[in-house]
């Protein structure tokens, strides 16, 4: 196995760390590109301006490259952090208890400006859009539920009305549940015992009701939460009582549920799922369970989608795209043409294709007529349009050569061949670069094997030479590699086959032919049957491979990045959002 | 959980036996409680006055905290309830539901819910069409499901089966029917074509002969 691209050191400490290696070729790699670039027929200003800027990144290469897009991973007690902080905001502008404060938060969708925008034109309105007050009637203005004292100790009383304080618009349930009355009131009142509206059950002595007055027993109260959490995903609920708005803080649902720990860390990850949905900047790792989220700015908006390919990671290296529901990466492919490709491979909409492959329209009434044998006089069944199969031109041209087309200049052949041949090579075209997308992937799948295969190898190694584990790892290394550029190259010819023809075009495919040809290498490198005496020879190939490897795949998807961001790239289709400078 | 869903479901149902004034009634149909029948008279001054209407109820076990879920047994030509399924369209059987409604209180909505269709919330598009295109023909109509189907008054005084109108059912004009019949179609299938284009009132003037034949024809 060799190549262009050998690198050779006499230090034996050379091989023994794998990121000096990389830094000590990484000149080397930096001049190849170059070069290729050059072999493109880009002028030379422009050539001077690429080495200039590739220069300046190899510079800043340190911080970050340029396909790479700077996020943030966050646990969800930071994102809780974030939620409280947002909530003693609004609750030191406003004036108002924390549960109120959320509970406006919540729905205005945790947008602040417009929350505390609108409260500012008026309170009430929002107040009863959100549910924290009745909106009728409003003689006496009802303080969004707050107990007289602000104590923390108060907390749990503010939210929860145990019949102890009763709104005075409600005179008919004042008679109904005094039996639940602490105490406190006089006992005045009929003590009738309180029968529970909705089980019907007058053994109840516990009631729970929110500012509204509708009391109901404690265990409905949790039945209901409890129902609407689990099986409606639901953060606001609504007062139980027909037509009532009023919403539950948080703190009455807690008492409500009454120590029903799972229901309660439910309620808690709806509330936090919503804030991250509600914020474009986050964004919840989709693996399954996995409770990390990832805050990206930079792939916010929809524009930026056009420019940046924003591949993120969790703490738990959950990769994924922040901004489409793309699994894993899709680099150095943009959204939009990563979508636009899988919908074409998905749909059958190259049926079409192999219609117009394998039929041609009558010239006169475009009906589409398949040939299944017979001479080359066709008659239209529908319109009756004579014509000749060969040339698609009238049949009455011909004369008398019946058999034979030789008429292949007159114009009305040309054009209808013209038509015809345009969507067979459309047809070839896109096989050409499905094929290979597919081939890529299907290796990718295949890695699970390469890993065990290299696994025994690695085994191997250490039983016929004197090699120890971590000398061996070299193997596992080239394997992540391929598998890694694997996933780039199959995106490439998606990209490829929306790319224009051109220049940037040719200068693309060269890089994408460099990096396949270098990854196929190392490929074929693993699979070699291991000899005794060849080791050191096979992981000094397979150790500069991989790194030669390493570096094609920064240069595809680097130079790839770049061309989005300058807007390097022409598309033979519209692509959303994007523009081409 | 289950115990108060039985207590509930029980009281209802003896809450409304002792209630004699509201005509609302609900019979078990098997032994277990939570698949019931509800049944009430169609309201006065409309066109399913007179009539017996039954309801399938089928409480599901979080009941009460989830709606019950019912539908029409009796047939009714009503917007809002499906001609064919007797599924019913109303805001309380879904997203409005509150668990201090019960089955009288639901019952008694439907009940109500005959005295004022929603057209343009249609749980039938070709009877919500006919409403609102020639209330006067959908309301001859639909008397005349009530007269068949829930036993409405204007039936024959004989005890024997009157001869179902097919014409009269699809809410359609005899001579319309006749008119393509004389054509050599047959007449269930004139019927049905006339019943999807709403073939009816002004409606008349709007739709070509063509186009009936063209339907007619498929």
């Amino acid at each position: 196995m060799s190549s262009d691209y050998e690198y050779s050191d006499e230090d034996a400490d050379y091989y023994d760390d794998d990121e000096d290696m990389i830094d000590g070729t990484q000149e080397d790699g930096q001049s190849c590109r170059l070069t290729h670039r050059s072999t493109g027929s880009a002028s030379d200003e422009e050539m001077d301006m690429d080495a200039f800027n590739e220069d300046f990144k190899v510079i800043t290469k340190a911080t970050r490259k340029s396909y790479e897009i700077p996020y943030e991973s966050l646990t969800q007690a930071s994102i809780e952090k974030v939620m409280q902080a947002d909530i003693e905001h609004i609750s030191g502008i406003f004036g108002v208890d924390a549960s109120v404060a959320s509970l406006l938060l919540r729905h205005m969708n945790w947008n602040k400006e417009r929350l505390i925008e609108k409260y500012m034109d008026g309170a009430s309105a929002v107040s009863e859009a959100a549910g924290i007050t009745l909106p009728e009637p409003p003689p006496s203005p009802v303080a969004p539920i707050r107990s007289s004292t602000s104590s923390s100790s108060s907390r749990l009383s503010s939210g929860i009305r145990r019949a102890t304080r009763r709104n005075a618009a409600e005179p008919t349930a004042a008679a109904t549940f005094p039996s639940t009355v602490k105490s406190k009131r006089a006992p005045a009142l009929d003590p009738e015992p309180f029968v529970c509206p909705i089980c019907f059950d007058d053994s109840q002595t516990k009631t729970l009701g929110l500012e509204c007055g509708h009391q109901f027993c404690t265990d409905c109260w949790s039945a209901y939460v409890e129902s609407k959490v689990r099986d409606e995903s639901e953060l606001s609920i609504q007062c139980m009582a027909e037509g009532c708005s009023l919403v539950a803080p948080d703190v009455f649902i807690e008492t409500a549920i009454a120590g029903d720990k799972s229901t309660w860390a439910r309620f808690h990850e709806l509330d936090i799922r919503h804030f991250v949905a509600s914020n474009p900047n986050l964004k919840y790792c989709p693996a399954p369970s996995c409770t990390f989220t990832v805050s990206c700015p930079a792939a916010a908006s929809k524009s930026s989608l056009a420019t940046v390919v924003p591949t993120v990671a969790c703490e738990a290296h959950h990769k994924f795209c922040f901004g489409c529901p793309i699994d894993g990466d899709h680099r150095p492919v943009i959204c939009g043409i990563a979508k636009m490709w899988l919908k074409k491979c998905h749909d059958d909409s190259e049926t079409a294709n192999w219609i117009k492959s394998n039929t041609k329209e009558c010239s006169k009434c475009q009906s589409t007529i398949e040939k299944n044998g017979g001479c080359n006089h066709m008659t239209c069944k529908k319109c009756k349009y004579e014509f000749c199969w060969v040339c698609m031109g009238p049949w009455s041209e011909h004369g008398t050569a019946w058999y034979s087309c030789n008429r292949y200049d007159e114009k009305d052949g040309i054009d209808a061949r013209d038509a015809q041949s345009k969507s067979r090579s459309s047809l070839e075209r896109y096989l050409h670069y499905y094929n290979r997308w597919a081939n890529h992937e299907q290796s990718a799948k295949l890695s699970m094997e390469l890993y065990s295969k290299t696994e025994k190898k690695m085994e191997e190694m250490q039983i016929t030479s004197d090699l120890t584990w971590i000398e061996v790892q070299f193997m596992k290394k080239a394997v992540d590699e391929v598998d890694k550029c694997r996933m780039t190259l199959k995106w490439t010819y998606a990209m490829a086959y929306y790319l224009e023809k051109g220049n940037e075009k040719e200068l693309y495919e060269d890089n994408q032919r460099d990096l396949e040809r270098a990854v196929e290498d190392l490929s074929e490198l693993l699979e070699q049957p291991i000899e005794a005496d060849s080791i050191a020879l096979l992981r000094q190939k397979v150790t500069d491979k991989a790194v030669y490897v390493q570096k094609r795949n920064e240069i595809v998807l680097e130079d790839t990045a770049n061309g989005f961001v300058d807007g390097r790239w022409r598309w033979n289709v519209s692509v959303d959002g994007y523009h081409a400078a | 959980m289950a115990d108060a869903r039985l207590r509930r479901v029980n009281k209802e149902i003896a809450d409304c036996k002792n209630d004699k004034s509201s005509q609302i009634r609900i019979e078990l149909i098997d032994e277990s409680p939570f698949h019931l029948k509800g049944s009430f008279p169609g309201p006065e001054d409309t066109p399913y006055e007179g009539g017996h209407f039954e309801v399938d109820i089928v409480i599901p076990p979080t009941y009460p905290f989830q709606p019950v879920k019912m539908k029409f047994i009796t047939k009714v030509y009503h917007p809002n309830v499906s001609s064919a399924s007797g599924a019913i369209c109303l805001d309380i059987l879904k997203d409005a539901w509150s668990p201090v409604l019960t089955l009288k209180s639901t019952l008694i909505s439907l009940q109500s819910l005959l005295c004022s269709p929603e057209p343009n919330d249609p749980q039938d598009a070709e009877v919500a069409k006919h409403f609102t295109t020639s209330k006067g023909s959908f309301d001859e109509t639909a008397r005349y499901w009530t007269q068949i189907y829930a036993g409405g008054p204007g039936k024959s005084s004989a005890k024997a089966e009157p001869v179902r109108d097919e014409v009269a059912m699809a809410g359609l004009e005899k001579a319309h029917v006749d008119q393509y019949e004389s054509l050599g179609f047959e007449r269930s299938k004139v019927i049905d074509v006339l019943r999807r284009l709403n073939y009816r009132g002004a409606n008349v003037a709007n739709i070509h002969d063509d186009r009936i034949v063209e339907e007619l024809l498929k």
